[in-house]
């Protein structure tokens, strides 16, 4: 089989995951569900990466994304335990299930009158692009990825906004710690 | 079978986006929500890559602006849960009708 046929049948498969994956993440009545699937969406994310020349990416991909923030999200779902029947739009007190097919149908046809449109302008417009031209070798290791930031750090934009990047980390910790502190006059046992 | 090319990547970081928004639009929970946000970023970090393969092959500039987006998409995961679970412990819900009403109080 040529190298052509191997990436357009990994595409499509990987494709097809990501898509199906992504639906059920959205559909799925069990927030765990929810989250675990979204760690499955993002391994055939990473293949399309390393396909698309990017491999340190693509590994980010599963050590940021599927390995951090998602883990993050894991424990706040075990942490805060929302019951599934409560979390679809029919279950709240007092509403009647039709009333949410029809928010949900509503969403739905916005979603299809926006994206139908979209989708065509996008793929007639890359259709007409000019390809780039050829990758150098190292193009997307971590070498030239870091030379691209890095280099000539006094005159390099990159550089600061990239280590700017770190503050905006740091922010967010101490936001997180700051919302989580009991105030000190809170009495135990009272909610 | 789909050809790997720029008109298909970008249909695939469409649909991605658009199932996202629906996941934002529909779900109750904060931790849903939130979750539906990380679709959505997914799909627009994937038109990043796809944009700095097939359009500019010299530079690395879209793997910088994904490396940017992750570190955007951590914060905000950081905070919006640190929210969620002070909104649960305070309220014992986190539907997003409750955190509409959050001018009424304890209840």
């Amino acid at each position: 089989m040529s190298e052509l046929a191997l990436n357009n049948g990994l595409f499509s498969a990987s494709a097809t995951l990501i898509v199906l994956f992504s639906l059920l993440v959205v559909l799925a009545r069990n927030p765990v569900r929810s989250t675990l699937l979204l760690i499955m969406s993002f391994l055939p994310t990473s293949l399309i990466y390393v396909m698309l020349k990017a491999p340190f990416v693509g590994i980010l991909q599963i050590l940021v994304y599927a390995g951090a923030i998602m883990m993050l999200f894991t424990f706040v779902v075990m942490m805060v335990n929302p019951r599934p029947e409560e979390n679809e739009l029919g279950h709240l007190p007092g509403a009647d299930p039709a009333g949410t097919r029809r928010i949900e149908l509503n969403v739905l046809g916005g979603l299809a009158i926006a994206g139908i449109p979209l989708i065509i302008m996008v793929r007639s417009a890359a259709a007409n692009l000019p390809l780039g031209p050829e990758h150098p070798s190292e193009f997307g290791e971590l070498s030239s990825i870091s030379k691209l930031i890095f280099e000539n750090p006094m005159e390099n934009p990159l550089t600061v906004s990239f280590e700017l990047i770190s503050f905006l980390v740091l922010v967010g910790i101490i936001a997180a710690i700051n919302f989580s502190r009991r105030d000190p006059s809170h009495k135990k046992g009272t909610p | 079978m789909f050809d790997f090319n720029l008109a298909n990547c970008l249909t695939l970081s469409v649909i991605v986006f658009l199932v996202g928004c629906y996941g934002l639009l529909t779900r109750r929970s904060l931790v849903m929500i939130l979750l539906s946000i990380e679709v959505v970023l997914n799909g627009v970090n994937f038109s990043l890559i796809s944009f700095n393969h097939f359009l500019w092959g010299t530079r690395e500039f879209g793997h910088y602006l994904y490396m940017l987006s992750i570190g955007v998409a951590a914060a905000e995961a950081a905070i919006g849960l640190g929210m969620a679970i002070v909104f649960f412990r305070n309220y014992r819900d986190i539907s997003r009708e409750r955190a509409s009403r959050l001018s009424e109080g304890e209840s």
